[in-house]
């Protein structure tokens, strides 16, 4: 049980990130990520719906009907993403209102349906509590990331403090636009996924063809 | 999961539970935290109007400094207050001061009217017939006026405030609450230094006519015109030429010139 | 001992077991680039011709010297002008110090300009050749291929269409997510889908917009603010360049502001040609951005506005600002990010053309449009090139089957 527990926890952080390995839920990584003050209320957010979805999936899933089984599962995850939107606009207006509707969209984030219907469906809910909390961190361990670089290099802060003196402020450092945009985010991503396959080699697929050359050094000159 | 569980007695039941129990934390959410929401919402409109006139001190609460603030509803057309009867009108379809929504109200048909092209250099499509504006008095003199001024820039709509000193031609201070414009380009209309610019310039020139203007490049210090001109956003042309534009048109006569007008009368 | 055999002779360190096994890449670039490849073909397609992959490196290299050193002539002639309208006497430090010691500020000098134009463009070259070099050797001693050719173009077409006064610490950033991002990570040379010096070029121009696009950057002279023609296009149209003092024969000689190597329209068509008449550049492509070009400036022509003066812009006024010509030559024919079927070149090519106009006149934010309408091509190139393939699988089958 100890063993699975930790498991549970610790596997999608690099080995199976949701991210970084099965690829879901990038769309919300583009658009919170310019601040780190936005992003890790964000996970937080993310962290909280899938956990406590996945709990609560699981505690019923020996009564959740086959058919309709996703638009329940949907049902929960909105409700759940509703009421997170409201604390964060009652407690947290400033962020909320960065955040906008991408609050809203976690309903929508393929990591919360993917673990309710692969994990919770067929897991006690203590372990599915786990795996959802598991999963929310791997998710924000690529956000966290992807706004640092963000933050650092786009406005030469963290956390809303100056770290590098922008020129525009009288400083010397020079803010990348770039990275204020949300396409930049993809580069991160791309980058943090090519560092996850180079350390751990056993995330890349073996490949579906190999060129073969059409010359040959034949060694003799 | 039983094959029992996919009777139609089994769905309907767990789908009507499903919702019931979902429906009331949802409810019970939303209505619970409600009047937090309202005093963060109000708040927010507070503090962007206080940032504009430049009054916003970061240790004293939003409530306790808005206090020297007073709202009023400007009658655009007449330039006058509006009058019990207008308030009592606005308060009625549910326009009351103390929530007063200008977006809201230019959209309704009744209290707003369409702009044609062009009479609407700042692209707002549709003006209200009032507007809110906030006075700061000091010592029994009106100290500082601000005014809701919104337009399009480059990408967006921009939302903000302008705030004139108590004599109704110098700018005190200016700053948008609401835009998506091109962050480090448009966006560096948020940037303080820029912001700081538009501080004791003029709004009219010589003969009375709305000049301020934000130029393309550097403000020359020695041009007669310096007194109107704020430089130009680099790499941003479009949305500088956006500001202008609203400013332009929020104080010139579609704006607040006539409600402006009744300051220089009294001479303050 | 002559080199080559001194050469040879240092291949068994090189090689599998040999003491200097993981720099490999760098002696087969050195040899390779000296002597013929010890590879030979030994499959049955085979193609006898004199040209290969190193040859046609070289040819687009020195087609693009025409554009080179008017470039940097014209950089100086640009600056020497502002200098003297500004009413200094010259500029400071080492750049200073070695244009005093050569040459001088003359604006009517052909030597004063190029000198003044080579304090500026050869540290951009040699920072773009070595810090993208870098990268280039870097991957190829970890993945064990080889130094391509490409990079020799790759660098100086984009060190041709930096702005004279980008810092250099710019430079080297843009030409690293070029050659990185734009092509490495892909797999290198031949596998990038992305044209490399553009990527470079656009990472800037969203990084650093208010210092790489703008009044500022296109004179080399602190302090001189002097807009391209395109800019002053997107102001006024046609009439504000006009009003400028410019001809059109000026944009097409090229002594207007702009990117060191794109304002000669001439000097690159002169460049262009070889590599036309040699087959190197594809002449569909060409024919196909230009046809795109023409017919959609023409309609918007046609159409015309009251609010927009850039859609009166004739065709010819489009071919000579901006990088229109610089790209339609060197960037929109790189073999590898391009269409590879004929008939798709010209669909690629018009698509090219169709784009460019349609953001330098409609998108209001950005003024010259010749470097993202390229990569966007670049983008449905496969595509294109699929539905191209699929067209002809139909009709042979149905040649058959009838």
């Amino acid at each position: 049980m100890s063993t699975s527990v930790k498991k549970v926890l610790t596997q999608p952080l690099l080995l199976n990130n949701p991210i970084a390995v099965q690829i879901l839920g990038v769309c919300s990584a583009l658009a919170v990520t310019t601040s780190l003050n936005v992003t890790l209320v964000m996970c937080m957010a993310l962290i909280s719906v899938t956990a406590c979805s996945n709990f609560a999936i699981s505690l019923i899933r020996n009564h959740i009907p086959g058919n309709i089984r996703i638009i329940v599962q949907m049902t929960i995850i909105a409700s759940l993403v509703i009421v997170v939107d409201q604390v964060l606009k009652a407690y947290a207006y400033e962020i909320s209102k960065q955040l906008s509707v991408f609050v809203g969209l976690i309903i929508t984030n393929c990591i919360v349906m993917g673990r309710a219907e692969a994990f919770a469906m067929k897991n006690p809910p203590g372990l599915s509590f786990l795996d959802g909390i598991g999963n929310g961190l791997g998710y924000s361990v690529v956000l966290i990331f992807v706004a640092v670089f963000r933050e650092l290099l786009g406005s030469g802060s963290l956390f809303g403090f100056e770290i590098l003196p922008l020129v525009t402020n009288g400083g010397w450092y020079y803010s990348n636009g770039l990275l204020l945009l949300p396409p930049s985010a993809f580069f991160i991503i791309g980058l943090f996924i090519w560092a996850s396959r180079t350390l751990i080699p056993s995330q890349v697929e073996a490949a579906d063809f190999k060129i073969q050359p059409n010359t040959e050094t034949s060694g003799a000159h | 999961m039983s094959a029992k569980n996919d009777s139609i007695q089994k769905t309907i039941m767990v789908a009507v539970l499903l919702c019931l129990v979902c429906s009331i934390i949802v409810a019970g959410a939303a209505v619970s935290l409600k009047p937090i929401q309202v005093k963060n919402k109000l708040e927010d409109k507070k503090k962007n109007i206080l940032a504009a006139a430049g009054l916003l001190v970061a240790d004293k609460s939003i409530a306790e400094q808005f206090k020297q603030v007073t709202t009023r509803i400007v009658n655009l057309e007449t330039g006058q207050y509006a009058d019990e009867a207008e308030l009592e009108k606005l308060a009625q379809a549910g326009y009351p001061v103390a929530t007063f929504d200008q977006k809201k109200l230019a959209k309704d048909p009744k209290f707003s009217e369409k702009l044609s092209g062009s009479e609407d250099p700042a692209s707002i499509k549709r003006q209200a017939d009032y507007a809110a504006v906030y006075l700061v008095e000091k010592e029994g003199e009106v100290d500082r006026i601000i005014l809701p001024v919104h337009g399009y820039g480059l990408w967006s709509t921009l939302y903000g405030f302008v705030a004139l000193q108590g004599n109704a031609e110098t700018i005190a201070g200016l700053g948008f609450y609401s835009h998506a414009e091109t962050p480090g380009l448009g966006g560096e209309i948020d940037n303080p230094s820029w912001k700081a610019m538009w501080e004791g310039k003029e709004v009219y020139d010589d003969a009375g006519k709305v000049a301020i203007d934000v130029i393309k490049g550097k403000v020359d210090p020695a041009s007669p015109k310096a007194d109107n001109q704020i430089d130009g956003l680099s790499g941003a042309t479009l949305t500088s030429k956006g500001v202008s534009n609203l400013v332009q048109f929020w104080l010139g006569e579609q704006g607040f010139a006539a409600y402006l007008a009744g300051f220089k009368g009294q001479g303050v | 001992m002559g080199l080559k055999s001194y050469i040879e002779s240092l291949e068994p360190h090189f090689t599998k077991g040999g003491k200097f096994e993981k720099m490999y890449p760098l002696y087969e670039a050195i040899d390779t680039g000296l002597y013929s490849p010890p590879s030979v073909t030994n499959n049955t397609a085979h193609v006898r011709d004199g040209i290969d992959l190193k040859r046609i490196m070289i040819t687009v290299w020195l087609c693009c010297f025409p554009a080179m050193f008017f470039g940097m002539w014209n950089l100086g002639f640009q600056a020497n002008n502002a200098l003297d309208t500004m009413g200094l006497a010259g500029i400071e430090g080492w750049r200073g110090a070695i244009i005093s010691t050569v040459a001088g500020y003359d604006a009517s000098s052909i030597w004063d300009n190029l000198i003044f134009g080579a304090t500026y463009f050869l540290p951009i070259y040699a920072v773009t050749f070595i810090v993208g070099g870098f990268w280039e050797v870097l991957f190829a001693t970890i993945r064990g291929h080889e130094v391509n050719e490409g990079f020799f173009v790759t660098s100086i077409l984009f060190a041709l269409i930096c702005p004279p006064d980008i810092p250099l610490w710019q430079v080297a950033l843009g030409i690293s997510f070029g050659v990185v991002i734009g092509k490495e990570i892909f797999g290198g040379t031949g596998k990038n889908f992305l044209n490399p010096a553009l990527t470079g070029r656009a990472f800037l121009f969203f990084a650093y917009p208010a210092q790489i696009s703008g009044d500022a950057v296109w004179t080399a002279v602190d302090g001189f603010s002097g807009a391209t023609p395109l800019g002053l296009a997107a102001l006024g149209g046609v009439g504000e360049i006009i009003g400028s003092g410019l001809t059109w024969f000026d944009a097409f000689s090229g002594t207007i502001q702009g990117s060191i190597g794109e304002t000669s329209t001439i000097a690159i068509l002169l460049g262009g040609s070889v590599l036309l008449v040699m087959g190197i550049a594809s002449w569909r492509i060409v024919a196909g951005v230009m046809i795109g070009m023409v017919s959609l400036s023409t309609l918007l022509n046609f159409i015309g506005s009251d609010t927009n003066a850039m859609f009166a812009m004739p065709w010819y006024w489009h071919l000579v600002v901006g990088g229109f010509a610089f790209g339609m030559i060197f960037m929109a024919t790189d073999p590898v990010s391009s269409s590879m079927t004929n008939k798709g070149k010209f669909f690629f090519g018009a698509l090219i053309g169709v784009m460019v106009v349609l953001i330098r006149v409609i998108n209001p934010a950005f003024p010259e449009g010749m470097m993202l309408a390229i990569l966007f091509s670049n983008l449905f190139a496969p595509l294109i090139d699929h539905f191209v393939v699929q067209a002809n699988i139909k009709r042979r089958v149905a040649r058959n089957v009838g």
